[in-house]
C-alpha cells in the first residue's frame, strides 16, 4: 500500500432511511448527486483519500440502511469504526427525533470507547424545514458530537462535515495510532479459514 | 619579505618538545576547566531523579585509556547526607573538615565511584580511572598516575578562580574500589590513601589498634588534643523463624479452592534479611573503650538506629512466572490431541451411538458429571492421565457450577462484599477502570478458565494438564451443544464484539443452543399447529366445494393460504384486497463472531468501489431482504410490493392528503427511488415466493455454526489457545495485582499510577488481533515488579507488624525500605518498631544458641545477648593535627575503618599545611 498514507480510518454513516446518507456519500466521494439513487441494501461502502493537517488519509466509509429491519444486520458492521455521522433530514421531524435512538445503537455496538460522533442536518436546501439549528445544535451540545448542515444537493457543507469529522480523529491519536491498522488489510490472517462455503450465501 | 619577518617577532612558544606526559596533564587541566565553565554557564540540572550528575570524557595516555569523571551531587538530593555544610562558612574549607560519619543507605546511590562520597563524605570530586576492566596494577604506573594529579591539582591551585575538588585515581583491580587521591587549596593539602586488604591485622579489629594506628600515622610534632571518634555497628537478622513470609499464610490450608484464584506472591521470603545499624557519633576517644575484651558499644544505647532490608536475589514471582509459561507456548503448534497422545481420541465416541437416543433428553445434572468422569481421559489405562479425577472434577464444576446443585461458586454471585469503603481503598470501582478491556467480564466462563489453565500450565502439570483441561473443556461444550444445556457463565444475548474472541464463540455456542431450544419447540408446536390446519383445510374443501362459495374459494385457493402470520400492522389494508396486512413471522438475525465479520468485511472490500461492485454487494446483502418478501408474501397473499414498502420502508411511501381509497386508508404512492426502473427491489419483489420463514432455507443454520465453534475450539493449538487466553489472563493478572494492593495506600509507591499504566497497556494488547509477544512480556514485567513489591510489603507488613493493626509509623517505614532506603528508627528500641526488632534478634539469638548448645561464647559479645555478632563495624577517626612543622597550622586528619568478615578497609585523609612547613 501506499507509503505516505499515515493511516486508514473507517467512518460510519447511520440514521433513518431516506434522509441522504447515500447521497451524502456520493456527493463527498464523486462530487455528484443522483435523485434517483437505489435504496442501500444492507451495508455498503466507499473509498477516498484526503488530506489533513498536511498528513494523508485514507477513508473507508460504511453506507448503511437505515430500515428499522436491517438493524440486525448492519450494526455488525459498526467494529472498529473509528469515527461515526449520524445524519437527519431537516425537513423532517421524525428523523431528528429517531437520532437519540441511534446514538444508543452506536454506543452499544461500536467497539472503540472514544468514537468521534458527527451529527449532520442533511436537505437544507428544503424549503419547508421542520428542525430549527438551534435545536439541533442544542441536541449536539447535550451529547458531545460534532454538528454541521449539509445538503448533498447543492454540495454545501459535505466536504467541511467529513474533513471536520477526520480532523478529529486525528487529533485522538488513542483511536487509530495504536491498535494494528488490519482491518482494511486484504489477505490471510494468519488463522485457518473456518468458512470453506465459497461463494457469498454464507454472508448474510 | 618584509612582513615574515615581522611575524617571526611576534611572541611564540615551542610545544613540539612537549613530552606526551606533559600532554596528558595539559589535557586533564583542559577538562577540568570547561566543565568549570560550563557549570558556571548552565542553571540548575535538570535531571533531578538520580543523585549524581555525572560528566565525563575519555583520554589516552601510553597506549592506556582512562576516563575522567566529575562527580557532583545534586542540589536537591544533598539534603539527604546528615550534614549541612553551610555554604558562606569558607569557601577554602577542606572537604573532609565536615561531620560526615555515615551515610544512610540509598539503593538509587550506586554509581561506580560514588563510594568515595560515602567514606569521604565528599560532595564533589574527579576520578581517573582506566577504560578497560584491568586496571592499574603496576607500581610504577600508578606513581606516574599519582604525580600526574599531584601536578593538575597544583596547576588548579595555582589558576586561582577555580575552586579545588578532590582528584582520585583508581588503582588496582576495580572491583577493590581503591583509591588515591589529593586535594590541595592555597593553605592545605590533602592526600587520600587507601588500604583494602580481605582479612584485617588483629591489633586493627577494634578501636583502640585502630586509635594507635591514626596516632602514628598522623605524626605531628605536636601532641593532639582530642580525637573523635564515630561508630557503627551492623547486624544482620536472616532467620526470622515463625515470621518467615510464605504466600500460602494467607489461606492456611491448602485445598483445591486455591486453584480458583490466580497464584500470586513469591514462592520465598522475598525479605532475605533485616539489617539493623547502630551508630554513635562524635565521642571524645577517652569516653570509649573498645578493644578485645571490652566495649562500650551496647547497641541498645547507641545514639541512633536505622535499619535497612536485603530483598532475595531474584525470587520466582508466582504470578508473573505463570504468564511467562504463556508467552513460551506462543510458539507451540501442537495441538492438544499431539501432547495427550493416546489420552484423546479425536471424537469418534466408541460408545453405542444409540445411546445418545436412549439417554433422556435433558439429562439430569448428577448424570452430567458421572458422564464427565466416564468421557475424561481417565478411563485409559495405560497411561496415568494429565490430571486425576480428584482433581480435574472439582475444577469442571468450578467452571460449570450449574452442573453441581449445592455449588459454592454459582456465577452472578453478589459481587464480594469489600471492606468498609474508606480512605485506604485504592481502586473503588473495577469496572470502570478495565472498561477499554477486550475480555469478557469478571469471573465469568472465560475468565474462570483462564485461571484454571494458568494453575494447569504452571503447577498442576504443564502442557499436559493444559491439553487436558483444554479437551474437557472442548468435550462439555459439545455435550451441551449436543444436549441442548445452555453454557453458564456468559452474558447472554449476540456475541458481544467488545468482549475477547473466546468468549464471543462461546456467545454464539449458546445462540446456537437456544436457537436449537426454540425451534425444536416452534417444531412441536408448528406440527399441531398444521395438523389442525389441515383438518380446517379438509373441512374448508368440503365446503369450497359447495358452489355459493366459488368466490372465496378462488381468493384462497391452496396455494395462497396465509402463513406465518405474526401480527396485524396498524390498521393498514393491502391495497388490492383490503385484508388487513400482517407482519410475517421472519427468520432469526444472522449471528457472526469478530473473525466471520472480518471475513465478510474482507469479500466486502475486495470488491472493490466501482457501481458493480455496488451492485454485486447490494445481491450479496439481500438475502435477509428476500427471505422477508418471501415470508411477507406467505402472510398477505395478494399482498403487492407497495404493501410491503409500507411495513419495510414506511418513509419510501407517499401518502396523498384528502385521498382515501375503498378500504379507508389514504392513497399514496411509492417514493421516486423505488419507482426506478429495473430496481433490485423490484426486483427481487417479483423473484420472491411466498414461503413463510419456517420453511425457507436458513439464514443462519444454527447446526452448522455451532459445528463451526466446536471445530475451532477442537483444532486449537497450543499457540492459538495461548492466544485467545492471553488477553484475558493479563485482565486477571491485572485485577489480582489491584485486589493485592487494595490496602497498601502510599503516595511514594504510587500504586495507583503504576497500574493504570499497565492497565493502558493491557488494553492495547487485548485490542490486537493476536497479542504482541513483545507487549506481553511487557506487561509480565511489570506485573511481576508490582508482585515483588506487594509481597516484600506483606512480608515486612507480617514481620513487623503481625497484628496487621492500623500504623501510620510502620506502613511509612515499610515503603521506605522496599524502595532499598535505610530508614532511622526512631526512640531506637523504646519505639514500637523498634522492640519489635529486639525481639525478632532475640527470638533467633536464642535458636543458634539452642543449636549450638552451652558452648556459647563468653566473650566481649556477651554484654547483651539479644544481638549476634556484628556482621560490619566500622569507625571514623578524626583529628585536627599541627602539621608537617610545629609551626604549621591545624590541618585535618581523617580514617575511616570499614571492618567485615571479607573485607578490611581503611581510608585515609592526611593534611598537612602548605605554606607553614
Amino acid at each position: 500500500m501506499d507509503e505516505d498514507i499515515l493511516t486508514t480510518l473507517k467512518i460510519l454513516i447511520i440514521g433513518e432511511s431516506g434522509v441522504g446518507k447515500s447521497s451524502l456519500l456520493l456527493r463527498f466521494t464523486e462530487d455528484n448527486f443522483d435523485p434517483e439513487q437505489t435504496l442501500t441494501i444492507g451495508v455498503d461502502f466507499k473509498t477516498k483519500r484526503l488530506n489533513i493537517d498536511g498528513s494523508r488519509v485514507k477513508l473507508a466509509i460504511w453506507d448503511t440502511a437505515g430500515q428499522e429491519r436491517f438493524r440486525t444486520l448492519t450494526p455488525s458492521y459498526y467494529r472498529d469504526a473509528q469515527g461515526a455521522i449520524l445524519v437527519f433530514d431537516v425537513s423532517s421531524y421524525a428523523t431528528f427525533s429517531k437520532l437519540e435512538m441511534w446514538l444508543n445503537e452506536l454506543e452499544t455496538y461500536s467497539t472503540k470507547n472514544d468514537i468521534i460522533k458527527m451529527i449532520v442536518g442533511n436537505k437544507i436546501d428544503v424549503d419547508k424545514r421542520e428542525v430549527s439549528r438551534e435545536e439541533a445544535m442544542r441536541f449536539a451540545k447535550r451529547h458531545h458530537t460534532l454538528y454541521i448542515e449539509a445538503s448533498a444537493k447543492t454540495k454545501d457543507g459535505v466536504e467541511s462535515a467529513f474533513e471536520e469529522l477526520v480532523h478529529k480523529i486525528i487529533q485522538t491519536p488513542n483511536l487509530w495510532d495504536s491498535y494494528e491498522m488490519n482491518n482494511i488489510h486484504i489477505g490471510n490472517k494468519g488463522q485457518p479459514n473456518q468458512s470453506t462455503c465459497a461463494g457469498y450465501c454464507s454472508l448474510v | 619579505m618584509n612582513e615574515e619577518i615581522d611575524d617571526s617577532e611576534f611572541y611564540h612558544q615551542d610545544f613540539t618538545t612537549a613530552s606526551e606526559w606533559e600532554v596528558f596533564m595539559a589535557r586533564i587541566e583542559e577538562i577540568i576547566s570547561q566543565w568549570k565553565i560550563d557549570k558556571e554557564r548552565s542553571e540548575k540540572p535538570l535531571d533531578t531523579e538520580s543523585i549524581w550528575s555525572i560528566k565525563s570524557e575519555r583520554l589516552n595516555f601510553a597506549d592506556e585509556h582512562f576516563y575522567l569523571y566529575l562527580y557532583s551531587k545534586q542540589i536537591a538530593c544533598s539534603a539527604i547526607t546528615e550534614i549541612n555544610e553551610e555554604k558562606e562558612d569558607n569557601p577554602q574549607k577542606n572537604p573532609i573538615d565536615s561531620l560526615h560519619d555515615f551515610e544512610l543507605y540509598n539503593e538509587n546511590n550506586n554509581e561506580v565511584h560514588s563510594c568515595l562520597s560515602i567514606w569521604y563524605g565528599l560532595n564533589e570530586f574527579i576520578v581517573l580511572s582506566p577504560a578497560s576492566n584491568g586496571g592499574i596494577i603496576n607500581e610504577s604506573k600508578i606513581k606516574m598516575l599519582l604525580s600526574s594529579i599531584y601536578v593538575v591539582e597544583g596547576n588548579l591551585v595555582a589558576s586561582e578562580n577555580l575552586n579545588s575538588i578532590p582528584i582520585f585515581i583508581q588503582i588496582r583491580e576495580k572491583w577493590q574500589r581503591l583509591y588515591l587521591g589529593v586535594f590541595a587549596n592555597e593553605v592545605i593539602r590533602t592526600n587520600f590513601e587507601m588500604v583494602h586488604l580481605k582479612k584485617g591485622l588483629p591489633y586493627c579489629n577494634y578501636l583502640s589498634g585502630l586509635l594507635d594506628l591514626f596516632k602514628t600515622k598522623i605524626s605531628s610534632p605536636c601532641t593532639i588534643d582530642q580525637f573523635i571518634v564515630s561508630t557503627q555497628f551492623t547486624f544482620t537478622l536472616s532467620e526470622f523463624g515463625g515470621f518467615v513470609w510464605k504466600q500460602d499464610l494467607l489461606h492456611q490450608n491448602y485445598d483445591i479452592e486455591s486453584l480458583f484464584i490466580l497464584p500470586f506472591g513469591v514462592s520465598v521470603d522475598p525479605i532475605s534479611a533485616l539489617i539493623l545499624k547502630t551508630t554513635w557519633n562524635h565521642l571524645p576517644d577517652n569516653l570509649v573503650v573498645d578493644s578485645e575484651n571490652y566495649t562500650d558499644f551496647d547497641p541498645m544505647a547507641a545514639m541512633k538506629w536505622s535499619c535497612l532490608i536485603k530483598s532475595t536475589n531474584d525470587p520466582v514471582c508466582l504470578m508473573g512466572d505463570a504468564m511467562t509459561e504463556f508467552l513460551q507456548n506462543l510458539n507451540n503448534s501442537f495441538t492438544i490431541y499431539d501432547i495427550l497422545g493416546d489420552f484423546a481420541s479425536l471424537p469418534s465416541s466408541e460408545n453405542n451411538p444409540l445411546d445418545l437416543l436412549t439417554e433422556p433428553n435433558v439429562p439430569t445434572l448428577s448424570r452430567l458429571l458421572t458422564r464427565t468422569a466416564r468421557h475424561s481421559l481417565t478411563r485409559n489405562k495405560r497411561n496415568n492421565p494429565p490430571l486425576s479425577e480428584s482433581v480435574l472434577v472439582p475444577l469442571l464444576y468450578f467452571l460449570f457450577p450449574d452442573a453441581d446443585e449445592k455449588s459454592n461458586f454459582p456465577y452472578g454471585r453478589e459481587e464480594k462484599e469489600h471492606v468498609e469503603p474508606s480512605e485506604q481503598i485504592l481502586f473503588k470501582n473495577f469496572d470502570e477502570e478495565f472498561k477499554g478491556f477486550k475480555t469478557c467480564s469478571p469471573d465469568s466462563l472465560v475468565w474462570r478458565l483462564s485461571i484454571i489453565l494458568t494453575h494447569c500450565l504452571q503447577s498442576l502439570g504443564g502442557l499436559r494438564a493444559f491439553a487436558h483441561i483444554w479437551y474437557e473443556f472442548v468435550q462439555e461444550m459439545r455435550y451441551r451443544w449436543e444436549k441442548s444445556m445452555p453454557i453458564p457463565g456468559l452474558s447472554p444475548g449476540l456475541p458481544d464484539l467488545r468482549t475477547c474472541l473466546l468468549n464471543q464463540k462461546l456467545q454464539m455456542l449458546n445462540c446456537c443452543i437456544d436457537r436449537k431450544l426454540s425451534r425444536d419447540n416452534a417444531q412441536v408446536s408448528f406440527d399441531s399447529a398444521e395438523n389442525s390446519s389441515t383438518d380446517d383445510d379438509d373441512e374448508f374443501f368440503d365446503c369450497s366445494e359447495k358452489p355459493t362459495e366459488e368466490k372465496h374459494k378462488e381468493k384462497l385457493s391452496l396455494w395462497n393460504q396465509p402463513v406465518g402470520r405474526l401480527s396485524k400492522f396498524g390498521n393498514l389494508k393491502l391495497i388490492k384486497t383490503g385484508d388487513p396486512l400482517y407482519i410475517p413471522v421472519t427468520q432469526d438475525p444472522v449471528l457472526k463472531t469478530e473473525d466471520q465479520l472480518e471475513e465478510d468485511t474482507d469479500v466486502l472490500l475486495q470488491l472493490g468501489s466501482d457501481a458493480e461492485a455496488m451492485e454485486l454487494r447490494a445481491r450479496i446483502m439481500s438475502a435477509s431482504l428476500l427471505s422477508d418478501m418471501e415470508s411477507f408474501k406467505a402472510a398477505n397473499p395478494g399482498s403487492v410490493i407497495d404493501d410491503f414498502i409500507r411495513w419495510y420502508s414506511p418513509r419510501d411511501w407517499i401518502e396523498e392528503e384528502d385521498k382515501v381509497d375503498e378500504w379507508g386508508q389514504k392513497v399514496g404512492q411509492l417514493s421516486p427511488r423505488m419507482l426506478i426502473e429495473d430496481n433490485i427491489w423490484t426486483e427481487m419483489w417479483l423473484s420472491a415466493k411466498p414461503v413463510p420463514a419456517h420453511r425457507q432455507k436458513r439464514l443462519f443454520d444454527d447446526t452448522r455454526e455451532a459445528e463451526k465453534v466446536l471445530q475451532f475450539l477442537d483444532l486449537r493449538t497450543i499457540s492459538q489457545i495461548c492466544e485467545l487466553i492471553i488477553p484475558v489472563l493479563s485482565h486477571t493478572a491485572i485485577y489480582r495485582l489491584m485486589e493485592e494492593c487494595q490496602s497498601l495506600a502510599s503516595d511514594e509507591i504510587q500504586f495507583p499510577a503504576k497500574i493504570s499504566n499497565l492497565i493502558r497497556k493491557g488494553e492495547v494488547l487485548t485490542r490486537e488481533t493476536r497479542p504482541q509477544p513483545r507487549r506481553f512480556e511487557a506487561i509480565i514485567q511489570e506485573a511481576a515488579a508490582l508482585e515483588l513489591l506487594i509481597s516484600e510489603m506483606n512480608s515486612l507488613h507480617y514481620k513487623l507488624n503481625p497484628s496487621r493493626a492500623i500504623n501510620d509509623e510502620i506502613n511509612d517505614l515499610v515503603v521506605k525500605l522496599v524502595t532499598g532506603r535505610e530508614v532511622a528508627v526512631e526512640n531506637r528500641a523504646n519505639s514500637e518498631i523498634g522492640s519489635r526488632i529486639v525481639s525478632m534478634f532475640g527470638e533467633a539469638q536464642k535458636m543458634t544458641n539452642l543449636s549450638i548448645g552451652e558452648q556459647y561464647e563468653e566473650g566481649r559479645n556477651a554484654i547483651n545477648n539479644v544481638f549476634p555478632v556484628p556482621t560490619a563495624r566500622e569507625f571514623v577517626l578524626r583529628a585536627n593535627a599541627v602539621k608537617p612543622a610545629v609551626y604549621s597550622s591545624k590541618c585535618p586528619q581523617f580514617l575511616r575503618a570499614v571492618l567485615s568478615k571479607d573485607e578490611f578497609r581503611l581510608c585515609g585523609a592526611w593534611s598537612e599545611d602548605t605554606v607553614f612547613f
